[in-house]
C-alpha cells in the first residue's frame, strides 16, 4: 500500500511535469506568434490559467475557513493555509507575467490598470493572511482569527473587482485568438491545474505534520502508544 | 424602548463618557492625522499637492492611520480591568456589543474626519466647494464600512501580539476597495459629474451592507476576554 501511494505520488508529478514540458513545446513550436504583440503574447498561455487557478486555490482557503468555523477541526485550518500559500504563489506568477506584458505593450513595468491593480490587491490580501499568522499565539486562536480573515478576504475579492472597474482601463477587454492559440490556451489549464492541486496536497500534508508536532507531547505519546504498543518487558521500569 | 436599545445606548454612553473624561483617543488620533497631512504637504512641496477632489486620497491616508489607532484604543479600554470579560458575562447579546462598539468607533472617526478635512482645506488648499455634498455623503458611507471592518479586527487583534500598529496591516488590504471606490468616485464627480449616477453610490451601499453583515455575524467568534 505504501509503495502504491509512493508510485501514485511520483507518477502524478511526472505527468504534471511532462504536460508542462509539452505545453512549452506547443507554445514555441506549434502555436503561431500573435501579429500585434509578437512573442511576448505567449505569456498569456501561462498568465490566464495561473489567474484562474489563483481563484481556485483561494476558494479552497475560503471553504476550509468556513469549515473551520463550523467544525473547529485543525485540518480545516491546515487546508486553508495551504490554499492561501498556493494562491499567493500563483498570484505572484500572475503579477509577474502581467508586468512583463505591461512592459512590452505599454513600455512600463507597472500601470494602474484595473486588472493589474486587482491582482496586486488580491496578492496583498493573502500575503497579509500568511504574514500575520505566526504573530498570533495559540493554535486555536490563530486558526480562529485566520478563518475569519480568510472569509472576509474572499468576500472582499468581488468588492475589489467592482472598485477597480471604476478606474480608467487600458487593458484589452477581449483578445481574438486563432484556433491554434485557443487549443494551446485550453491545454495549458491541464498542467497548471495539476500543479495547483499537487502543491495544495503537499502543503496540506506538511501543515498536518507541523500541527501534529505542535501538539502537547503527552497527546503525541498517547497517540503513538495507541498504534504501536511496545511488547511487555515484564521487568520493573 | 426595548431592552436591546437600552443596552445599546448604555454601552455607547459608557464608551463616550470614558472618552470625554480621559480624552485619550481623540487627542492622539487628531494630532496623528494632522501630522500626516503636514508630512504629506511638506513632502509634496508647494504647488504639487493635488488640490481638487483627487486630493481626497491624501485625506484618506490620515483617516486610515487615525482610524486604526482609534479602533485599537477603544478596544484596549475594554481589555483594562477585565471589562470585556464582565460585558461577556452580562446578559447582553453579542450583536449589541458589536453595534455599540461600531457606533462609538464611527462617531469618533467621524469627528476625526471633520477635523482632518478642515485642516486639509486650510493647509493643502483643497477645493471642495462644488462637490461638498457628494464628498460628505461618499466619505460618510466609506467611513461606515471602514468602521465595521475596523471594529471586527480590533476585537480579534486586541487579544494577540499583533497590537501596536499591526492592526493596520490587517485592515488596510480589506478596506482597499472602499478607498479605491471612494477616491475614484470623487475624481469622477470632479471630471465627469454626469457619469456618476445612483449606481456609483450603490457600490458603496453594497460595500457597507456586506461589511456590516459579515462583521456582525463573526464578531462573536473573535471576542475573547
Amino acid at each position: 500500500m505504501q509503495r502504491l501511494t509512493t508510485i501514485l505520488k511520483y507518477g502524478y508529478w511526472v505527468i504534471a511535469a511532462l504536460l508542462f514540458a509539452g505545453g512549452v513545446v506547443l507554445v514555441f513550436a506549434w502555436t503561431p506568434t500573435e501579429a500585434t504583440m509578437g512573442p511576448v503574447q505567449k505569456i498569456f498561455y501561462l498568465h490566464l490559467p495561473a489567474a484562474i487557478n489563483t481563484f481556485l486555490a483561494l476558494m479552497v482557503c475560503f471553504i476550509a475557513s468556513v469549515g473551520y468555523l463550523w467544525k473547529r477541526q485543525q485540518q480545516f485550518d491546515d487546508l486553508a493555509l495551504a490554499g492561501a500559500k498556493v494562491g499567493v504563489l500563483l498570484c505572484s506568477i500572475v503579477l509577474l507575467t502581467g508586468m512583463l506584458w505591461s512592459r512590452s505593450a505599454w513600455g512600463t513595468w507597472w500601470t494602474w490598470s484595473p486588472r493589474l491593480t486587482f491582482s496586486l490587491v488580491l496578492w496583498l490580501l493573502y500575503t497579509v493572511y500568511l504574514v500575520i499568522r505566526p504573530s498570533i499565539e495559540g493554535q486555536q486562536r490563530r486558526a480562529m482569527i485566520s478563518a475569519v480573515y480568510g472569509i472576509v478576504a474572499f468576500v472582499d475579492v468581488p468588492l475589489v473587482y467592482l472598485s477597480v472597474k471604476l478606474m480608467p482601463d487600458i487593458h484589452p477587454t477581449s483578445i481574438a485568438l486563432a484556433p491554434a492559440m485557443q487549443w494551446t490556451l485550453g491545454y495549458w489549464f491541464l498542467p497548471i491545474t495539476m500543479i495547483n492541486i499537487g502543491l495544495l496536497a503537499v502543503a496540506y500534508r506538511l501543515h498536518r505534520r507541523e500541527a501534529l508536532l505542535a501538539r502537547p507531547r503527552t497527546a503525541i505519546a498517547v497517540r503513538r502508544s495507541t498504534f504501536h504498543r511496545p511488547a511487555a518487558t515484564g521487568g520493573a521500569a | 424602548m426595548s431592552r436591546a436599545w437600552r443596552q445599546l445606548l448604555l454601552l455607547i454612553g459608557k464608551d463616550l463618557r470614558i472618552e470625554a473624561r480621559s480624552r485619550q483617543t481623540m487627542g492622539l488620533v487628531t494630532v496623528l492625522g494632522v501630522l500626516i497631512l503636514v508630512v504629506l504637504g511638506l513632502g509634496l512641496g508647494p504647488g504639487k499637492v493635488p488640490s481638487g477632489p483627487s486630493g481626497t486620497v491624501l485625506l484618506w491616508v490620515a483617516y486610515l492611520f487615525g482610524g486604526v489607532l482609534c479602533f485599537e484604543k477603544t478596544m484596549a479600554v475594554e481589555r483594562q480591568d477585565g471589562t470585556l470579560a464582565g460585558l461577556m458575562l452580562a446578559p447582553v447579546d453579542r450583536g449589541v456589543l458589536f453595534a455599540a462598539k461600531l457606533i462609538t468607533n464611527l462617531l469618533l472617526i467621524a469627528a476625526l474626519a471633520v477635523v482632518i478635512t478642515a485642516v486639509g482645506i486650510v493647509l493643502l488648499q483643497f477645493d471642495l466647494s462644488g462637490v461638498l455634498g457628494p464628498f460628505v455623503l461618499i466619505t460618510a458611507m466609506s467611513l461606515l464600512g471602514f468602521a465595521a471592518v475596523g471594529t471586527l479586527f480590533a476585537a480579534a487583534v486586541s487579544s494577540t501580539r499583533l497590537q501596536g500598529g499591526l492592526l493596520a496591516l490587517v485592515i488596510f488590504p480589506i478596506c482597499l476597495p472602499l478607498i479605491i471606490a471612494s477616491t475614484q468616485l470623487m475624481v469622477r464627480l470632479a471630471e465627469r459629474p454626469d457619469e456618476v449616477g445612483a449606481g456609483g453610490y450603490l457600490i458603496l451601499v453594497a460595500f457597507d451592507a456586506i461589511y456590516l453583515v459579515m462583521s456582525w455575524l463573526v464578531f462573536e467568534l473573535l471576542l475573547e476576554p
